[in-house]
This record gives structure tokens, sequence and C-alpha cells, in this order.
């Protein structure tokens, strides 16, 4: 390679080799995660006097690579022109950009033609901006195993898709969003909610005293948010992240780790009650509305055993319009909940007629890291350099098990913590529930809690919770953890690009040693959640938690199918 | 001609009593090769096969904007072609067949379903079943791997090799793909009296007499045109659309075989050979298969999907008389490159015709630029 003698493996990629040895080849529609198929031409390099692509093209004896003669550095230019002349494009940190960039591009020889961009559904694809890698389709079909979005027509009129061209809300997508966070081009996105909510912040800013606006941060963005200003996927940014939020205009920074508590003592109650019962078992988690949604249109016989608990988030803003509207004398319709989470999902959930507690939506606004990172750097705050700021109380108080839920296996573990005080009547020593956490797509341990023996599966990636159902082993246990995207939350839709496997290992690192330093571990313990039990819930699986937490899920038809 | 010859399932029946390597050796020594384009040995072909479920595909998928042979010999002699498959499928052991005909070509589904019917009691002898799939009009179909996605009810697009399709093919099996002719020609081997020089040639464009001809290989470009009959003096004579061109006058005693042609920098893709008169214009002529392919790649890799649109707009904007000569630059410099890192055979191909045109009439470009 390049006139050096390189070892090898069997089965390795040119790419493989000359990232091992320090070598940079350009890439654009590789990704880490997914097949590498050799759409976009960019990673190109000379093999025996031939032009092939280093990603997939697996090494053999003799070969003779040179990865930057003029003939491949022309090609490389000469396709990302091509590219580029295609697209709008307008933000400069894109994967994109960035490679044109390094690739020395400077003026485009040819104009645009396409012309068709279509928004639809909490996701669009704008074909103003697609460029074809397919690394959307990808993770649709193989790694997701929905197969809603396709390639349609040939030549210069390929586009992406669903099916029949059908609006993306009324197709069999699940809204988990792992297009949109594998799109290297915004192509594929979150239908923006930001403009809405300028104009909501702007307005609060001038009726002080008739709105109110209260912003709940998910569990998984903090470990995130900081990439989008160049921080390591390590970093936890959560005080940085308030201090922002208030600056924006935010009258109260709350947390939905509060939300995620709270579901995790209906929840973990609800699985106690069926266990003594024997019904309905196994319990399948609730909190993802991608699964949710994925269950209600393709296995409609699970939704008994689906938890009747509504999502961290609803949780929050059914609590929010009501306790906290009241507390402060506010009425619901003028208080205006923003939720900030790593989901697309959530938008479509927070949307739907069910989820009304007061006589509105309990949720407003939902807004994903990637809305917030844009905003944020809109509104020119230096985030980098900001102070730590502090949650509100009394909704800003959490737990160690809030905490994990981002990650998968996290609500397993949070539910684990109070039901061993709940079945053993003693005081958990032993926080940590190792047996739990990993990485594999589907995973399963068995727990003793007094004298009984927990079966517990986990599942995240569509694909994986497909090929659980679809096995018929899904019985065998009495707890599954259901995760539309790959490691849980901290994979989700909305997140920062680029995600890989090893981003997303990083950053539930980063959310267990949160949870690891936190004062209050089990969510029973949280002072805040026994307080609003105590003055407005009642108890867990009460009459007043049963209308307000609890929801009903009914079966689901795609409109077109 | 030798390909109307009517063989009456005699071949078939001789090949029956042979033992199969015995047929693949015979196949082999007879030197046949694959009349597609690629000029890949039959015999080595089916002697490469794996073993386990094995399946056999005919591509009739005729694409190549000039290239009529294979539908001239389902027209006039299809039983030739169901022998030909019933005895490559015995010489490699083979249940099941699959023939992927153009959508184009749908009018012969009928018919080649009676033939199929009417030669039953020779089918059951070897338990084979042959199945007709009809395309839906893509062009790249005509390549091997683009033809099993499309059985497989996926969307047509070239897979990657290696895998070979003897080792992965169809739904994962070892599979052989077979042009129409090269299996219509399988059974005249064990008929006796078979000349492997004979071969089809679809002549088209000014011409008197269009037609399929059937000549020996190594003729001279003189005397193929000649037997078409030529309205005008010929000026450029395509070999297809993927195949690039010749200047005639230059090359009229060029004799016509995989090798020379190769040698000139075009391939003899199906041999099929568009002739064009003196009073036709390269750039016009470059515009027009510009346009094919513009039309029939897939826009699975970049180059050839957006190269071959600016290709287009390039030549419309020279022959408009608006060009200058940095776009001529710019013309070549796309041709070179869509040809050197596209990913299929379509998209490497695909550039050949400009890149010929750019060789030899350089001048005509030249002239109609700034």
């Amino acid at each position: 390679m390049n006139g050096k003698r390189v070892k090898v493996k069997k089965g390795e990629t040119i790419l493989d080799i000359a990232k091992r040895n320090g070598i940079n080849i350009p890439t654009l529609c590789y990704h880490p995660d997914l097949k590498p198929e050799g759409k976009c031409r960019i990673c190109l390099v000379e093999v025996n006097g031939k032009l092939v692509t280093s990603c997939n093209t697996k090494v053999e004896e003799k070969m003779e690579i040179f990865t930057n003669t003029k003939r491949v550095l022309e090609a490389r230019r000469l396709n990302m022109e091509l590219i580029l002349s295609n697209i709008t494009y307008a933000r400069k940190d894109f994967e994109l950009i960035k490679l044109a960039k390094e690739l020395g591009i400077r003026k485009i020889r040819f104009k645009k033609h396409v012309d068709n961009s279509k928004g639809r559904g909490p996701i669009e694809i704008d074909n103003h901006r697609c460029i074809l890698c397919g690394r959307c389709v990808q993770v649709c079909q193989n790694i997701q195993g929905i197969n809603n979005i396709d390639f349609v027509n040939r030549g210069i009129f390929t586009e992406v898709t669903t099916p029949f061209n059908i609006p993306i809300k009324d197709s069999p997508c699940t809204f988990c969003g792992q297009c949109a966070l594998y799109c290297p081009e915004n192509a594929v996105r979150e239908r923006a909610f930001s403009e809405k909510l300028i104009k909501y912040v702007e307005n609060i800013s001038i009726v002080k005293d008739s709105k109110f606006s209260i912003v709940q941060t998910a569990p998984a963005i903090r470990a995130s948010l900081g990439e989008m200003f160049g921080a390591e996927p390590r970093t936890l940014v959560t005080g940085k992240m308030v201090a922002a939020l208030r600056k924006i205009g935010f009258d109260k920074v709350f947390d939905t780790d509060f939300g995620a508590d709270l579901t995790i003592m209906e929840e973990a109650n609800e699985f106690v009650e069926r266990i003594k019962k024997n019904k309905n078992l196994p319990l399948l988690t609730s909190c993802c509305p991608s699964w949710i949604r994925f269950a209600e249109e393709t296995y409609p016989f699970l939704l008994k055993n689906i938890s009747t608990c509504k999502s961290p988030q609803q949780m929050f803003g059914a609590i929010a319009k009501t306790y906290y509207a009241k507390k402060i004398g506010v009425k619901p319709k003028d208080l205006i909940v923003v939720s900030i989470m790593p989901c697309i999902a959530k938008k479509f959930e927070a949307e739907k007629p069910e989820m009304e507690s007061a006589g509105c939506n309990d949720v407003d606004i939902v807004l994903t890291t990637r809305e917030i990172g844009r905003m944020i750097e809109r509104k020119k705050i230096n985030f980098s350099k900001f102070g730590d700021g502090e949650f509100d109380e009394p909704l800003g108080i959490s737990s160690g098990g809030g905490a994990i839920f981002g990650a998968t296996g996290g609500v397993t573990e949070s539910v684990l913590r109070v039901i061993y005080e709940i079945f053993t009547d003693k005081k958990l020593k032993k926080v940590n529930f190792k047996q739990v956490r990993g990485f594999e797509g589907i995973r399963d341990t068995e727990i003793e809690m007094g004298n009984k023996n927990i079966k517990i599966a986990i599942a995240h990636g569509l694909g994986n919770i497909r090929k659980l159902i679809e096995s018929g082993e899904w019985k065998k246990y009495h707890f599954i953890e259901m995760m539309a995207c790959p490691g849980g939350c901290i994979g989700g839709g909305g997140q920062p690009r680029p995600t890989t496997w090893e981003i997303r290992k990083k950053r539930i690192a980063a959310l267990y040693e949160q949870d690891k330093k936190m004062k209050i571990r089990v969510a029973s313990h949280n002072p805040a959640i026994k307080k609003i039990y105590k003055e407005f819930l009642g108890k867990p699986l009460g009459k007043k938690s049963e209308k307000l937490l609890h929801t009903k899920y009914k079966k689901r038809k795609p409109k077109y199918f | 001609m030798q390909i109307l010859r009517k063989s009456g399932w005699a071949g078939f029946e001789k090949t029956l009593k042979m033992d199969r390597k015995e047929v693949i050796k015979k196949v082999k020594e007879s030197g046949l090769n694959g009349r597609s384009g690629c000029n890949f040995p039959t015999g080595l072909k089916w002697e490469l096969m794996g073993k386990g479920v094995r399946y056999l595909i005919c591509n009739a998928n005729e694409g190549e904007p000039g290239t009529f042979k294979d539908k001239f010999i389902m027209e006039k002699n299809p039983s030739l072609l169901i022998e030909g498959i019933a005895i490559a499928s015995y010489a490699m052991g083979i249940h099941k067949t699959f023939i992927y005909l153009r959508g184009e070509y749908s009018y012969l589904k009928p018919k080649l379903e009676r033939v199929i019917k009417q030669s039953e009691e020779y089918l059951k002898k070897i338990n084979l079943k042959i199945n007709i799939n009809l395309g839906a009009g893509s062009y790249l179909c005509g390549e091997e791997t683009a033809i099993m996605e499309s059985i497989e009810g996926k969307r047509p697009v070239v897979r990657q090799k290696p895998p070979y399709p003897p080792e992965v093919g169809l739904y994962g099996k070892s599979t052989c793909v077979n042009n129409v002719e090269t299996l219509a020609n399988v059974p005249l081997i064990f008929l006796g009296g078979w000349n492997n020089k004979l071969e089809l040639y679809s002549l088209s464009g000014d011409l008197k007499k269009p037609g399929v001809h059937e000549v020996e290989g190594g003729i001279k470009l003189k005397q193929i045109v000649s037997l078409a009959k030529p309205k005008t003096e010929p000026k450029i004579i395509y070999f297809g659309a993927s195949g690039g061109c010749l200047p005639y006058k230059k090359f009229e005693n060029l004799s016509v075989g995989y090798k020379s042609i190769s040698e000139q920098g075009c391939m003899l893709n199906g041999r099929g050979l568009i002739i064009c008169g003196k009073n036709r214009e390269i750039v016009e002529l470059s515009k027009i298969f510009t346009e094919f392919f513009l039309q029939e790649n897939c826009g699975y890799c970049t180059p050839c999907r957006e190269g071959n649109f600016r290709i287009w707009e390039l030549l419309k904007k020279i022959g408009c008389r608006k060009g200058r000569k940095s776009d001529l630059n710019l013309l070549q410099k796309l041709a070179y490159y869509i040809s050197d890192t596209s990913y299929c055979a379509l998209g490497t191909s695909s550039t050949n015709h400009l890149k010929c045109a750019l060789k030899y009439f350089k001048g005509e470009f030249l002239k109609l630029c700034k």
C-alpha cells in the first residue's frame, strides 16, 4: 500500500487496512454500522492499475494499492462535484460539506436539476438534499427490518420514498428516525418544530403573565448534546444544557428523569401486580413510542402484555399540566410544555389524541437533540464556555434510576431496583444489576428476588424485537424491555450525527457514570416522587395515577394497507 | 442459416446416452464461447457450477440497442433454444430453469410456452421445469446478477462480485447464466456438422436491407456492411450503445472479432452494428446514445447517474453552438472518469461511445465550439 508492505487479515477491506495504518481515505456513503455498498464512489483507490472502491473491496494477495495518485484524487473530486451539483445545502457541519472541503472543491460547474421535495409526517424526506447514498434504506431494511423506504425510479429520477409514494404518516413507518440519524446530509430529517417554538418564546416574553413555559430534558440528551459543540461523546453537559435553556427563555427547566422515576414506580407496581395475579405476562415496557406504534400496527396480539404506563415524557406532561399548573396558578392551556428528546417518534406520541389530561395536549412541543442544538447555535449562545445551571424544583429532582433510562437495559435495571424492595422487604444494598447491561441485540438473564426467579429479556433495535417476537421466545420471560433504536434512546433518531456503535457505547458509559455519582439511586427513594404521591397522586396504580399516568392501546392499521 | 436448422430433439436424445461429464467435455472441446458479450467459454462455465440446488437462467433480456439476434432465434426457431436449455440442464444436473424474457418481447411468451408444452415428454425425462419470467423493461437486467435480483422480486441492481454466480447466485444458490444464442447452438454441437465460426450479426441503421445476418467470424467490416446494402456511404459504425464507435473509412478493412475490435478501444457487445450514413452528425448521435443511458441507468452510483446527465447537458449545449472549448475538456474528463469509477459494467461502458467519438471525430466537436 502506497509502496509499503502491509500485513492483513483475511476478509478485511482496503479501507480497514488504510485506517489501521493511518492512511486517510475520504468516505461518504460508508458507515461503520452498515454494509458497505459502494454507491458514492468517493473512497476510490487505485489497485493494480484499476480504480476500485475501498469500502467494499476485500484485500487479496499481491495487491498494489495507491490511495493518492493523481487519477484517484481527480476521480474523487469529480464525483464529489457531481454529488454537490445536485443538492441544496445550507449548513456547514454536515459530513458532506466537511468532505467537500477536504477534497478541495471550490466551484461547482453544474447546475441543480432535481426539483421535488416532500414534507409529511414527523419525518420528512427532502430530495433537494438527497445524494442517494442509501444509508437510510439500509438501516430501515437491514437493521430495523421495517422496509418502509426504498429507491424508486431510475437514473437521475431516482429518489428515496415510501411504498407507492404514500405520505409517511400513513405508511407503516414507526418513526424511529434511524434513517434520519444515518443521513449524512440532513435530507431525511425530523419535521421542524423550532419555528413554532421561537414564536412561542417571543410571545412569552411579550405577554409574560399569561404564558408560562417549562421545558423537560430527556435522560439521553445530556450525554450527547455536547457533541454538537465539539465535545467528546463521553462528556455530560447537564449543567451547561440547563443554563443554555434558561438563556433561550424558558421559565423553568425540569428533568424528564423525574417522569422516568414516576414511570418506574408505576411500571414496577404494575409488574408486581401482574406477577401476583400471574396474568398478562410477560410485561412489555411501554416507554418507547416507536415500539408502541410498531406493536399496534404489526403485533396487535401483544397489546394486552404491554404495560399501560405512559412514557416518561407524557407522564411528565400530564403532571405538569395538572399538578404543577395548579400549584403555580396557571391555566393548563397557558402552560407550555416543551420537551427535548433524542427521539422523533415522541413528536408523534405527543400529538396522539389520547394524550390529553387537562383539555389540551400534555406536551405541546417536542424538539430533538439536533433541533435544540441548532437553536442554541442560532441564539449565538457560546455553549462550551457556559457556566453550570441546576434543574428547578420540584420536577427536576431525580434518582439514578431515571438517569439510566436512556441506555438499553436501563429501564430494566431501574425497575429491578424498585421491585427488589417490594419483593424482599429489604433495603437494596447492591444497586448495580450488571447482568442487564450490555450491547447484544437480544439478551436475557435470570434474577432471584426473594423466593422468585424473574426471567428478563432486553431487546433493542426493531429488527431484534421482530426476531424476539416472531421466534416465539418472548413467552418464556416475565419482563421484556423493548427499545426501537439500537442502543436505546442514546442512539435515538433525534441524536446528533454521526452516531456509530462506538459513540453509542461511550454515551451509555456516560449515563452509567452519572448514575454512579448520584445520591439517590432508587426511584422510590426520590423525595420529590414521595411528595407527589403524598400530595397529589395517592398511591401507585391508584385512581388518580390510573387516570393521568396510564393509557390504552388499540389495534391500528396503516391507512393504505 | 445454421441457427435455423431443426434438430427435432435428436441432439438431446444423443446426450441422454452420454454421461454428464462427457457432455460438458464435448461442449468444451467444441470451442463454443458465450455469444452475449464477454466471450467466456461455455463448457468452462458449466464446469464451474457448485453442488446442491442449482439453477440455470437463460438470458433473453436483449436490451442493447441495435441487437436483435435473440429475438430472431426465438421467433424463428424456439424449439432449438428449449432443446439447448434441456441439454445444458442435463449436463449440469439442473431441475429448474428460468427464461428471463425482455419485457418488450412479451409477445413471444405464448409462443415459447407452447413450445415448452409440446416438448414436455422430453423435459420429463430429466425432470426439468422451465419458467418464463418477464422483465419490466430495464436495460440493466441484461446483466446476470441484476437478472437474479429481478427474479427474486427485488429492485434490479448489479450485485457485488465476487462472489460470482456459480458460487452464490439466484436465491443464494449456484447459478449459471447463458445467452439465448449460446444455448441455441448447443444442440447443433451434438448433431454434427456444426461450424463454430458462424455467428449472428444484427445490422441496423441507414441500410436498405437491415436485419440479422449469419457470417463467419473474422470477416472484414466492409463485407459485413455490404451485406446489408447501405443507403449512403457509411460514416460511423456503432457497436450497440455501449460498445463504442469507429469511423468506417479508416477501419473498413478491419476483420471483425472480439479481439480486433477491443484493440481499437471498442466492444463487440452482442454483435449489433448500427451503421450511420454520411449525413449524420456525431454530436447529435452522441446525444441520442447518452439519452439512452440517462434513461436506463439504475441510479445506484454517483458517476453514472449524475455524470451521464451532465454529459447530456454539455452535448446539448455544444449542439446548440453555445459550448466552449473548456466544455469539451470537461466532457472528455467526465467520459473518462465515469467509465473509470462506475460500479457496474453498464456504468463503465456508458461513455464508450463518447470516448471513441472524441477520439476519432474531435474536429467535428471543435467546429461547434466557440
